[in-house]
């Protein structure tokens, strides 16, 4: 029995029980300070202190480190005793600078020269000590030291077991930090055939370092495949006293068994029917095994074989090509589910999930759902319970979705708080997929409101609306619906917000019944008004305006309202903005007009739930799809990649959706799904229907055009695979406030995220921006803002520039972009008579005052479209006033904080020969001149 | 692959931490208590797998633990990892610490975590099993207890040999 007890360290027992017998945290810090004071001054005063003393402070300063405190001196000792000839000081050297890993290049150099004096020492005992230290710290600078040796040491005849086994593991650390470590060729082979050794630990250690390999190279590391199945086919057959010691429990080489049945789900299942049919074999032993009586009563026993069962059970799954061996591992993770163990109930719940998605295995688990449905109502333990709602929501399909939402629903009235987000979710995924009838979709989703309000996120309130709106079939019942859910006395905002919502669409559908009329829906939801919080109350008064187009009647009561709300009564600048806009709006505008404005919301485009996308950000990797797969192509390794691609593609779609409704737009535009409308609309009617609003979002894609933001101030302005960076601004006077939104597309978080915003020098003093940092890292899927400030002192001639770096997968990345700063965005547009303006044209006619560009029209000639530019840039449109009236003419005033300029503009399209356009632009400013000239001719008009 | 070997008391003070990916001495004490909170309020007959950290690799991260007397013994591991398999390399530890010191206690790991690290060292390195029969475990430590002793009894008699010295010389 190897006693490790018993050579004290006497100051280290009494410094360790005086901390023990600390009565306040007070005075266990004082001790501690104590000590490092008396530590620090013998380090650095005693130049006599011997190993043993050395190693006895280094013993304390781990002590001290492990309850908490920073350690910031001791390294250098610790360097020292590495070299020392006594093996405890060498060890204890070894773990402080383990435990405390210090990068300073100094003692990184120190430290390497030891190990590979270590390294080389005949007593492996040394070597391994070494190999640790370098499995611990991993750094880049050890993996270019030692790439070398240690794959040499790996494969060496000459290098005894128990050092190839820590080898092949330290150079699995150093590949994970620098994957070129590996050297290919010969060595592939070396490395595989190491599954062949003798010795079980070496198997082991080795069979980690193949899996990862396999990994990053599968179709180099091939060969593996048989070497793994023999070697699985010898253990799986041997008896528990063929392998002695590696039999665990009477169970042999369980560790073993897992990793190669780990390494062998990395491929699809062998070509060579040979080897596939033994690997069948094994897994078919195993498979019996488990119906075997116990050979021990131990926990360990049953442990030990069931991890082997589990991972085959994996494997059978992964390779989905055996509808025998699918549906045995069904039946056996079927008795699972009833085991006493809860572990073991755990597991089989996780792993029927991936079953439930097989084609041959589906209604298998389908036969267990009344066991499921109890584990999620009566398991004690919230792991398991979230294991069941985790296999029910795979296991659902069009046969069992109604029974199983409904038990979902049940069960969420008593769910533990920490799953019920995630469970409303998963409802309202399921009732949106499997529903036959529409109309129980909305009972669902306004069950969970009425349930779960709180847990109900905008995405799931959104995508009802979206659903509503998009099915003429259900717009009457989901009216009636939310109009009775809404006279309960107490009901969740959420309920409001989507009660608000419809009713503003469609309430004109149950109008017609006396209980539910006009005036009464409008009481109604005006009852709960005061109860809410400033973004429902935006929404609400959306809904009145469409209330007053909807029903002429009640419009002197809203109006009542808006009025109440446009004023200093109202706290928040948005609702009085938006109750005076309101009234105004139903003064001012004809009946005709209010209805081209307020009418009925355009059907949202299909695309993916958004709410599926929310989930799968929630837990990347771990949700189940409720999805059952085809039958698996057997393209090696491609399937994965394929897979992510899919699910990548997938979250953009939705992503986009997600701010379908755009209600989680800036805080200035809480229901821009309205305004957003109405504001369309108005300019829509202004710019007489020009092909604006949406389709430049479609055209943007995958393009980079700066000319284009010259014209406009929102849409997107950039966007490739990785990201999508959209821009809104909005201009008064000489400032101007520019919000960018950075949208990760992919399905990994955006590293070392930085957008940083660049005067160039000849702007310096002429305009002044500044611009929030962001934050360094985006997630998955999600977006973040920026805002950007810009003041314009005087006429500056080029717009900033905007780079954004981050790392995507480790791959850095740099995109170089203009911001839409450019100078025009400060014109105030100027209303001018035509005697005026020619007044001052002329006097504005020295060259000095004069500027002039011919330019080729890269698009055919327009008039609407020139209009629209021309507005779009920001100067007046002097309609009727020109002699030719082939010719735009514009007048606008540039804010400055130093002074207004004034700018006089004139385009004289050259139709007949359809090639150049006359461009001349008269300004007191040069700068300003040619900036205008070249910032539009360069927008193609 | 393993991320971290976490040991605390029933009242989280740790007795034994070890980390196979980088994270500052901060970042270390905020999973150590984050990991206590989460493993100390479930009760003794639940399962002992965990989801819900949230400090280490994000959804790809579960917590295996054995609660033993004082002692949890808690694994963070990403799914690569079987989770019986990880529950039995833990009673391999444990066993193999309890051959160790003859009955192992929480004083044993206080007043020798340097020998608890050792003997980690040879179950698990950088994040990856590395052997699993515990009589060659103990085969290892007991070979580097000889070296140690080599040196103690070599120490003895340099100072027997000193103190000759000094008698003949006095």
């Amino acid at each position: 029995m190897p006693a490790v007890r018993g050579d004290g360290m006497r100051g280290l027992a009494v410094f360790i029980s005086d901390i023990r017998n600390c009565k306040s945290k007070e005075a266990e810090i004082k001790r501690i300070n104590k000590e490092l004071a008396n530590i620090r001054s013998k380090f650095k005063g005693d130049k006599t202190l011997d190993g043993y003393q050395k190693k006895k402070y280094v013993c304390k300063l781990l002590f001290i480190f492990l309850l908490g405190h920073d350690i910031d001196f001791g390294h250098m000792e610790a360097v020292n005793l590495l070299s020392s000839n006594k093996y405890s000081e060498k060890q204890i050297g070894y773990l402080f600078i383990s435990v405390l890993v210090n990068t300073r290049s100094d003692l990184i150099n120190l430290i390497n020269q030891s190990i590979k004096n270590d390294l080389q020492s005949r007593n492996p005992i040394h070597v391994n000590l070494a190999l640790q230290c370098i499995a611990n710290i991993g750094s880049k600078e050890m993996a270019e030291v030692f790439g070398h040796d240690i794959p040499k040491l790996l494969v060496s005849g000459d290098t005894m077991d128990v050092v190839k086994q820590s080898a092949a593991l330290c150079l699995l650390r150093l590949f994970r930090t620098s994957q070129e470590i590996i050297p290919g060729g010969e060595w592939t082979s070396r490395i595989i055939h190491l599954l062949n050794d003798q010795h079980m630990g070496v198997v082991t250690a080795a069979t980690s370092l193949i899996d990862a390999l396999v990994k990053k190279n599968p179709d180099e590391y091939k060969g593996c495949i048989s070497l793994a199945v023999s070697r699985l086919s010898r253990i799986v057959t041997a008896s528990y006293t063929d392998l002695q010691d590696y039999t665990y429990y009477f169970v042999p080489a369980p560790w073993l068994s897992v990793k190669l049945l780990r390494l062998l789900q990395n491929y699809p299942p062998p070509d060579d029917p040979g080897v596939r049919g033994r690997l069948i074999e094994c897994l078919e032993t195993i498979l019996n095994k488990a119906q075997e009586p116990p050979k021990s009563k131990k926990v360990q026993h049953s442990n030990a074989k069931n991890a082997v069962l589990f991972e085959a059970i994996s494997l059978i799954i992964h390779m989905d090509t055996e509808p025998n061996l699918l549906v045995r591992a069904c039946n056996q993770l079927g008795q699972f589910l009833s085991n006493r163990e809860t572990n073991l109930r755990y597991l089989a719940l996780e792993s029927m999930c991936l079953l439930a998605t097989s084609e041959f295995s589906h209604d298998a688990v389908k036969k267990h759902q009344e066991v499921v449905i109890l584990s999620m109502k009566m398991e004690k333990d919230v792991s398991v319970r979230q294991q069941a709602v985790d296999l029910l929501y795979a296991m659902c399909d069009k046969t069992n979705a109604e029974e199983i939402v409904q038990e979902m629903l049940n069960y969420l009235e008593t769910a533990d708080y920490s799953i019920r987000e995630e469970m409303v979710l998963k409802v309202a995924i399921l009732a949106e997929k499997y529903a036959t009838d529409y109309t129980w979709y909305v009972d669902v989703i306004l069950n969970l409101i009425r349930i779960a309000g709180d847990y109900v996120s905008e995405e799931v309130w959104y995508r009802v609306i979206q659903i509503v709106i998009n099915r003429d079939d259900v717009q009457g019942y989901a009216a009636k619906t939310v109009f009775e859910a809404l006279q309960a006395p107490a009901c969740h905002e959420n309920m409001v917000k989507v009660g608000g919502y419809i009713l503003g669409e469609f309430g004109n559908l149950i109008a017609g019944d006396q209980r539910s009329s006009p005036s009464v829906q409008f009481q109604l939801l005006h009852s709960k008004y005061h109860l809410c919080s400033p973004m429902t109350r935006a929404l609400l008064l959306s809904t009145y305006i469409k209330f007053v187009n909807l029903f002429p009647e009640i419009k002197t009561q809203i109006q009542e309202v808006f009025k109440q709300h446009s004023n200093l009564r109202s706290a928040d600048a948005e609702l009085q903005q938006r109750a005076s806009e309101y009234l105004q709006l139903s003064i001012i505008a004809s009946h005709d007009m209010l209805a081209t404005v307020l009418e009925e919301m355009p059907v949202f485009p299909e695309r993916e739930s958004s709410i599926l996308a929310v989930l799968k950000k929630k837990k990347p990797g771990r949700v189940p799809e409720n999805e059952i797969r085809e039958h698996k192509s057997p393209v090696p390794g491609s399937t994965a990649n394929h897979q992510e691609e899919r699910s990548a593609a997938k979250t953009v779609s939705a992503n986009a959706s997600t701010d379908l409704l755009g209600l989680s737009t800036p805080p200035a535009a809480p229901t821009a799904g309205n305004t957003g409308v109405l504001v369309d609309m108005l300019g829509e009617l202004y710019t007489s229907g020009s092909p604006q609003p949406h389709a430049n979002n479609v055209a943007a894609q995958n393009a980079y055009n700066p000319a284009k933001f010259v014209c406009k101030n929102n849409g997107v302005l950039f966007e490739n695979d990785l990201i999508q960076i959209g821009v809104k601004s909005e201009f008064r006077q000489n400032l101007g406030r520019i919000t960018l939104f950075y949208g990760n597309k992919t399905s990994t978080a955006l590293q070392n995220f930085s957008a940083a915003v660049t005067n160039p020098t000849g702007c310096i003093g002429k305009l002044n921006v500044q611009s929030k940092k962001v934050d360094p890292t985006v997630e998955a899927g999600a977006q973040v803002q920026q805002m950007v400030n810009g003041e314009c002192v005087f006429d500056y001639p080029d717009a900033p520039s905007l780079t954004v770096t981050f790392t995507c997968n480790g791959t850095p990345q740099k995109l170089s972009l203009r911001l839409p700063l450019t100078v025009n965005k400060f014109f105030e547009p100027t209303e001018m008579t035509g005697e005026v303006f020619f007044a001052r044209w002329k006097n504005l006619s020295g060259n000095e005052q004069r500027s002039q560009k011919i330019f080729k029209a890269t698009q055919p000639m327009d008039n609407t479209a020139i209009r629209t530019k021309l507005i779009g840039f920001g100067m007046q449109l002097l309609d009727g006033i020109d002699p030719n009236p082939e010719n735009f003419v514009c007048a606008g005033i540039v804010h400055t904080s130093k002074q207004q300029i004034g700018c006089l503009l004139r385009l004289e399209p050259n139709k007949q020969a359809q090639v150049s356009d006359l461009l001349q632009c008269r300004c007191f400013f040069i700068l300003l001149r040619v900036n205008v000239c070249e910032t539009l001719s360069g927008t193609g008009h | 692959m393993i991320k971290a070997i976490l040991v605390f008391n029933n009242h989280g003070k740790p007795r034994l931490s070890k980390f196979y990916q980088y994270f500052n001495e901060d970042m270390q004490q905020q999973i150590i208590k984050e990991t206590f909170q989460l493993v100390s309020k479930r009760d003794d007959n639940v399962c002992n797998f965990l989801e819900g950290g949230s400090l280490i690799g994000g959804s790809d991260y579960k917590l295996i633990y054995r609660h033993y007397a004082t002692l949890y013994f808690v694994f963070c591991v990403d799914s690569s990892e079987s989770e019986l398999g990880i529950l039995d390399l833990i009673q391999v530890f444990v066993e193999t610490l309890d051959k160790c010191f003859e009955n192992v206690c929480e004083l044993d790991l206080i007043f020798h975590v340097d020998k608890v690290h050792y003997i980690l060292n040879e179950l698990v390195m950088g994040g990856m099993v590395l052997e699993t029969n515990m009589s060659e475990i103990l085969t290892r430590i007991e070979e580097q207890n000889k070296l140690e002793k080599l040196e103690v009894s070599f120490l003895l008699s340099a100072v027997f040999d000193t103190s000759l010295g000094e008698l003949n010389s006095g």
